[in-house]
This record gives C-alpha cells, sequence and structure tokens, in this order.
C-alpha cells in the first residue's frame, strides 16, 4: 500500500512538473469559466425567459430543460473527443519516462513486482486525470444547477464513462510505451483508435456497401475487437438524455480489449530487460 | 543450495543479449560463479564491456538471467522479497529532476516499504551524514553531478540496509567527497553491512575492498581476498587439476591460493619456491596453464588479468 501510494504520489508530481496536470485544469476552468460567466439565463416563473451567449441575447426555442441537456451532452461530446485527445496526449510522456535508464534500474532494484511498478504508474495517471474531468463535469453541472435548479445526476455518469475510455486508450499508451519507449508513437496508435471509432460504428452501412463476405466480417471482427469509444460517447449522452443505454455491449467489449492490451504490456514488462 | 551466509551467491550465471532484427548474440556474462559472504567488502573489476553492469542488473532482476541463478542472503533474487534489504546506487543515474533531495528520498524509501514516521526521522538525519543538509528542498535539477552521487548514496542508505550495491559510487566526485564517501561506508562496514562495489577505480577497491573479483569477457578471471591478490612481489603459477594432497603441500608453501572456473592460482614469493612446486607439479603430470611474475599493486594483477 505505501508503495502503491508513493508510485501514485509521483505521477500526480511528474504530472505537476510537465504542466500536464495545470493545462488540463485550466482548459477545464475556462469551459467552468464560460457557463459561470458567458452563459447568462433568465428564469421568469420557471420557464426560460432569455439566454444571452458573450452578453448576446439569444432567443431560446428550447426549455429549459432542454437547454440543460444540450450543455450536458455538449460538454461529454467535447470530453470524448478533444478531452480524451487532450488527455492522451498529455499523458503519453509519463509512461516512457519511468523506462528511462538510470532510473529503471533503481524502480527495479526495490522490494516492488514488475506488475506493481507498472500499474502504480497507470493507476496514477488515471487519476490524474480523473481529477480533471471530475472537476470539469462537477463544476458544469453545479454551476448549471445553481443557475437553472435542474439537477440531473444523470450527467455526472459522464465523470465514470470518459474516465472508463481514458483508461482503455491509456492501456494502449502503456503498451506502446513498453514496446518502444516512444510517446509520439504511443499517442498516434491511440488517436489512430479514436478515428477508426466512428468509421468502425457506421457498421449496418459499411455492410450493405462492401461486396465480398471476407471484407465484411474482417469489418464486423474490426468493430468487435477495437475499443467503442463512439458507441461509449453516443451511450453517455443517451444516459444523460433519457437515462437509458441501448446496449451494454459496447461497455463490455471495450473493457475486455483495455484487458487484454494492459495484459499484454504487463506480460512484456515482466519479460523485458532494462 | 544457497546459504544465507552469504550476502550474494552466483551460480553459473549467463546472460546472452540478441539484437532485435539480425538475432545476432552478444555473451555479456559468461557462466559466472562468485559468492559474496556477508560482512565483507566485495571490489567487482573489469574493462569497460566486460559484464559488471550486467552482473549487478542481474542481481537486482532489472536483466533476466540466459542461465544460471543468482541469491541474496539464500533467497532467489528474482523475488521482489529479496530485494527489501538492498541498498542500491546505479551508474549514470536518473533521478527525476522534478524532485526535490527530500521527496527522492521519501519516495525511494517508500518503495522499499519505509514507514512515513520513520522516513520523516530518517531524511534530515542522512541529509546531513552526506554533506547536504541545506539542499533538501532544493530540486534534483539543480544539483551538481556530485551531489547527485551524494544523494544517490543517501537513497541507496535510506531504509538501512544489510547489502549494498554500489555501481561507480564516487563517479564525478571531487576528492573531498570520495573522502567523504569512503568514511561513510568504512562506518557502514563496521555495522556489519555487506559492501558489494562495482568499480573501474583500482585504487579505491584496493583501499577500501577485502575481496574482490576480476571479470574479462563475462568470465571470472581472478577472484580472492586483496591482500592475496596484491601480495608483494613473486611469481604467480596457475594450475588446472591439482590433486588434493599436491594442493595443500603447495598451499603451505604459497603466500596465497586462489581458485576460480576449476583453476587454482598460487601465489609463491621466490623464485626458489616457484621452481619446487613446478617440479612437484610435473612430477605428478600435472597441466601449468601459466607462470607470472606479479607486482604489488592491484592495477597491475588487474592489468595482467585481462591481458592475459
Amino acid at each position: 500500500m505505501i508503495a502503491t501510494l508513493a508510485l501514485v504520489q509521483d505521477t500526480f508530481r511528474e504530472a505537476l512538473a510537465r504542466k500536464i496536470f495545470w493545462g488540463l485544469f485550466g482548459l477545464s476552468t475556462l469551459m467552468i469559466v464560460f457557463f459561470l460567466f458567458l452563459l447568462k439565463i433568465d428564469i421568469v416563473e420557471g420557464a426560460l425567459a432569455t439566454v444571452s451567449l458573450f452578453g448576446r441575447s439569444v432567443n431560446p426555442r428550447q426549455n429549459l430543460d432542454q437547454l440543460v441537456i444540450g450543455a450536458y451532452a455538449a460538454i461529454a461530446a467535447f470530453l470524448y473527443t478533444w478531452g480524451m485527445f487532450l488527455a492522451v496526449f498529455a499523458s503519453a510522456g509519463l509512461i516512457p519516462a519511468v523506462l528511462e535508464p538510470g532510473r529503471i534500474e533503481l524502480l527495479l532494484s526495490k522490494p516492488v513486482s514488475r506488475t506493481h511498478i507498472l500499474l502504480g504508474r497507470y493507476l496514477g495517471n488515471v487519476l490524474v486525470v480523473g481529477c480533471n474531468i471530475t472537476y470539469l463535469v462537477l463544476g458544469v453541472w453545479i454551476i448549471l444547477g445553481l443557475k437553472t435548479n435542474i439537477w440531473r445526476a444523470s450527467f455526472l455518469a459522464s465523470i465514470a464513462s470518459t474516465l472508463f475510455i481514458f483508461s482503455i486508450l491509456l492501456a494502449v499508451v502503456v503498451l506502446m510505451g513498453v514496446l518502444f519507449e516512444s510517446a509520439a508513437l504511443a499517442t498516434m496508435v491511440a488517436v489512430v483508435l479514436m478515428i477508426m471509432s466512428p468509421i468502425l460504428a457506421q457498421t449496418s452501412t459499411a455492410i450493405k456497401l462492401l461486396s465480398s463476405e471476407w471484407a465484411r466480417q474482417l469489418w464486423r471482427g474490426l468493430y468487435y475487437v477495437f475499443p467503442k469509444i463512439y458507441d461509449m460517447g453516443k451511450m453517455t449522452i443517451g444516459l444523460i438524455r433519457d437515462g437509458s443505454a441501448e446496449s451494454w455491449m459496447p461497455v463490455w467489449s471495450s473493457a475486455l480489449f483495455g484487458i487484454v492490451i494492459l495484459g499484454a504490456a504487463l506480460a512484456l514488462f515482466q519479460r523485458r530487460d532494462f | 543450495m544457497p546459504a544465507d551466509e552469504f550476502a550474494i551467491q552466483a551460480d553459473n550465471l549467463s546472460k546472452i543479449f540478441r539484437t532485435r532484427w539480425s538475432r545476432r548474440e552478444v555473451r555479456a556474462v559468461d557462466g559466472l560463479s562468485l559468492q559474496v559472504r556477508r560482512g565483507t567488502t566485495y571490489g567487482l573489476l573489469g574493462a569497460n564491456g566486460a559484464g559488471k553492469t550486467t552482473f549487478v542488473k542481474m542481481l537486482l532482476s532489472a536483466v533476466h538471467p540466459t542461465a544460471g541463478s543468482a541469491f541474496l542472503f539464500g533467497r532467489p533474487a528474482a523475488l521482489p522479497e529479496a530485494r527489501r534489504t538492498i541498498g542500491y546506487l546505479p551508474e549514470n543515474h536518473r533521478f527525476p529532476t522534478y524532485l526535490t533531495g527530500q521527496s527522492m528520498l521519501d519516495f525511494y524509501a517508500a518503495l522499499s516499504g519505509m514507514e512515513t514516521s520513520a522516513r520523516r526521522r530518517r531524511i534530515p538525519e542522512l541529509l546531513e551524514q552526506v554533506g547536504l543538509k541545506d539542499w533538501g528542498d532544493v530540486r534534483l535539477g539543480k544539483y551538481s553531478k556530485g551531489m547527485l552521487q551524494r544523494v544517490g548514496l543517501a537513497q541507496a542508505l535510506m531504509h538501512y540496509p544489510t547489502l549494498l550495491i554500489l555501481d561507480e559510487p564516487s563517479d564525478g566526485v571531487d576528492p573531498v567527497g570520495r573522502r567523504h564517501i569512503r568514511e561513510i561506508l568504512t562506518a557502514l562496514e563496521e555495522k556489519g553491512v555487506t559492501i558489494f562495489i562495482n568499480s573501474h577505480l583500482l585504487v579505491e577497491v584496493e583501499a577500501f575492498c577485502q575481496e574482490v573479483a576480476i571479470i574479462d569477457k563475462g568470465k571470472l578471471a581472478l577472484g580472492g581476498r586483496v591482500k592475496d591478490l596484491i601480495a608483494g612481489k613473486g611469481y604467480r603459477l596457475t594450475v588446472a587439476l591439482v590433486p588434493e594432497r599436491l594442493r595443500e603441500a603447495l598451499t603451505e608453501q604459497a603466500a596465497a591460493v586462489s581458485a576460480r572456473n576449476g583453476v587454482v592460482d598460487f601465489q609463491f614469493a621466490s623464485r626458489e619456491l616457484v621452481n619446487s612446486a613446478i617440479d612437484q607439479l610435473r612430477s605428478e603430470q600435472c597441466e601449468i596453464e601459466s607462470l607470472l611474475p606479479t607486482t604489488s599493486t592491484l592495477e597491475d594483477v588487474f592489468v595482467r588479468t585481462v591481458n592475459k
């Protein structure tokens, strides 16, 4: 337990020193400030009267509830696209850093297993990003709640859902880090997975368009194997909107992918010489 | 069966590195066996690329042996628990520069399983001991090479280790700092800590270590007590397969005796003694591997050994 805490604390220290934590924190603060000051909502007898954006009045076409849900969905969409990209980009260097010659030998000389070292670093990294996601989502939730008196707890599910997808992409980053010790390559692979996800998600359309059976099978195979970032994003927005999910397949299949990739990274780390 | 009377025990340890694409083999350590008794100061010597660092890394499980086994206080070195009482200072260390001296000591001691309160007590004590009392809250990025070496030594000592493995401990340290480090190590030796030094500074090893091993091309080339190896001018007679009775007789006449890989090195003080030994060996049909004149410094022994 002492060693795990030390590894997590060290990841936080490094994230702070590399300005990763502050970068993500600053961005989250910017978004919270946007909702705090730039989005003004006037409510008359519980109904939405005017919405003011950047000081200009916007004629509200939706009701107040829809506006809040829309804001939640926008935040969730941001987290699943740019937020995820920034988190991966910022974290990619944290894994190869511990594998540097002169640093890893000292870590390995301690009475801590290799699995423990890598998982400690992984956990620290997830928590660094988790703190920022929680700060952003909770901040927006509180501000919108105070401004509109609408408190939809379903929005908070996006903390867990975003962090879940990030932890899967981080497993890919860890594997690439252990294999190649390259932060740039790790980021590239993770981003490719993010880009592939919405394309692979168009399975029903693709299957109609593909002429050969093996191509259709390959498409289906890739879709089921790779993490379903796009589907998870859609699912989160669905949860925010009506509190229900069509299918939990994206969750368990993505989790399976993450477990396999992290397992492979751990196995390779065990076998490597430093 | 490994015995816990030895702090380090390596049995036929080998490491072959293979290049990723061509699969070319590099034999870094080749069937190395050595034993370091508890409480001794032991020096590992060898030219650059001789396999010293790979050997040390195998002891610490940073490198997996291709063959053979290593034990620390009788436990397989691969077990994390075997490393609990080990302090290690790597060569070319790269301590995280975002840490201060204090936080670095705290981090590595926590990984060794030391409780928070014990760490808090120990850190100022050690910083003072290595002469960095006023530098504890300064980031390591601001430290000089010598200061990093000293804080690195403090790191290795944090959890009261019973075995210290130091890879080039005085590298980059000025003469005053070196003396300081030697004083710290001498105090530890008096407390019974086993000290294993991997160094190319032969003068320091000769002054500090009780026993040494010289490795060459991954193999143990020579090993024994320093005072035996540098036992004055004379002759070193290397013989293979000496019958036990004759070996005992020659041991009585020799100034020092050491054994390695099936051959025995006899150190004789005079020409008469070595000639007599040769006569006895030849009468028993023993193979004489080599006969060399010896001088009195470890450097000479080292150069002679690696140039064989």
